[in-house]
């Protein structure tokens, strides 16, 4: 019995802390504290939360219809410097690669998109060589 | 034994936690006017779907960047909000007055905006979704001109969290009628302000490219039809989505470059698409789109 109850205590002080391991990323937290990030000229429309789960999810993807004639912006912020290895790469409607952050041997923090071709596209978040697997990102837009 | 009861009782305790007490499901499930299954699909495959519908504010930047004048005529008057008196109706309106309110902002017409801002709360609360408002400082900031940014801002931010909470709630049909009534209502309005300005091309284009977004709606409508209200609006939508099936979008793919200005990687986009709209698709969306508003609004 004794080995049953310890069993027992054991899997539920599992269950409680599994849950507060994810909990520290906030990711909510960083993707509100990037909408002054954004450019001038460029309306908010879009936060996006960025928990890689601390490490256990590869990718976090996000869609959007972006319209010909509008340009848009992303930029990602992190806790630590700069992008803490965070990567956004744009995918259009037919998951042929846009383009990513992750150019010229450097990650850049934010991209712009003036888009000429009116269509859903993906926005995929990945982790190269980062240590929190966590932060959020911003979309805005201007004609 | 008392300790294994014990630590199964703590178990199952926690196990609760993150959901709602009796009460507040109570007064969850007694404010859906009627009881809605629960799709097949995933919650976080309705939520990818739910979030990838723009904006409303795109289109009412376009039409102020446009050059066409601000017209109040075209948008639903503040004061009907005591004729919608189920939730389908409340959420419907409340999407649509969030694109007007949308629209008062863009042109920083602040008398009008507050009238919105009144009948969006009153639709709020009748949702239950109230709290997502402070509206004494949303009242504050539209007083004044200089914070229409912010009041754009935080206007925006509070229906992202409302479509988030919605969908956590599992009550994405409130969200998808939000996002729709929205959608309509942005339509609406463009095809109101191109009837005036018949040689602008650009607002010709933007409504043929709804058909990417009704599209995108009706799968999300269809998810929901074991609700009579949401099949009723999803019939009146595939005729709205006939015409647009006439409308030809042609995408030429060329890869992209990029070049680093300022610090931030802009992206040359050297693809390009073409919409293949007529005046009588742009005349019959119009006519449609004005029937199934009107129906929803009155």
């Amino acid at each position: 019995m004794k080995k049953i109850i310890f069993a027992i205590s054991f899997l539920s002080l599992l269950t409680l802390v599994a849950p507060s391991t994810f909990a520290q990323c906030d990711a909510d937290e960083f993707a509100e504290a990037c909408i002054p990030n954004l450019k001038d000229g460029f309306n908010f429309v879009k936060s996006y939360s960025i928990d890689g789960e601390g490490g256990s999810k590869t990718k976090v993807e996000y869609s959007y219809v972006f319209a010909k004639g509008t340009q848009y912006f992303i930029s990602i912020c992190s806790g630590a410097e700069e992008t803490d290895g965070i990567v956004v790469s744009l995918y259009d409607s037919t998951r042929k690669l846009v383009s990513t952050s992750d150019a010229n041997g450097k990650l850049y923090s934010a991209i712009g998109y003036p888009c000429n071709a009116t269509g859903i596209y993906y926005i995929q978040f990945t982790f190269k060589g980062s240590t929190n697997h966590c932060g959020g990102a911003v979309l805005g837009f201007k004609r | 034994m008392r300790n294994l009861c014990f630590c199964l009782v703590v178990l199952s305790l926690y196990a609760c936690g993150p959901n709602k007490n009796a009460a507040e499901q109570a007064i969850l499930d007694s404010v859906d006017s009627i009881a809605v299954e629960t799709p097949e699909i995933s919650e976080d495959v309705i939520a990818d779907i739910i979030q990838q519908i723009p904006s409303p504010l795109e289109i009412s930047v376009l039409l102020k960047e446009s050059g066409s004048a601000y017209d109040n005529s075209i948008l639903n008057p503040d004061d009907m909000v005591s004729n919608y008196n189920n939730n389908y109706s409340k959420a419907l309106n409340m999407g649509i007055y969030g694109t007007d309110l949308g629209y008062t902002n863009i042109y920083k017409e602040n008398q009008d905006a507050l009238g919105y801002i009144g009948s969006i709360r009153d639709l709020a609360d009748g949702l239950n979704i109230g709290q997502f408002f402070d509206f004494s400082t949303i009242r504050k900031l539209a007083t004044n001109s200089n914070n229409l940014d912010s009041l754009l801002l935080i206007t925006t931010k509070n229906f992202n969290k409302i479509n988030a909470y919605l969908q956590d709630q599992k009550r994405s049909n409130l969200s998808i009628l939000l996002l729709t009534g929205g959608w309509l209502e942005a339509l609406h309005i463009t095809c109101q302000v191109y009837q005036k300005n018949p040689d602008n091309v650009v607002l010709k284009e933007k409504i043929g490219e709804q058909k990417i977004i009704l599209e995108q709606i009706q799968l999300l409508l269809s998810l929901y039809e074991s609700d009579p209200n949401i099949k009723g609006l999803s019939a009146k939508l595939k005729d709205l989505q006939q015409v647009f099936d006439q409308i030809e979008i042609t995408t030429t793919y060329a890869e992209s470059t990029f070049q680093e200005v300022d610090g931030v990687l802009m992206i040359v986009d050297n693809s390009t698409s073409s919409i293949n709209i007529t005046d009588k698709n742009v005349a019959d969306i119009t006519s449609i789109t004005a029937a199934i508003r009107n129906n929803i609004i009155n």
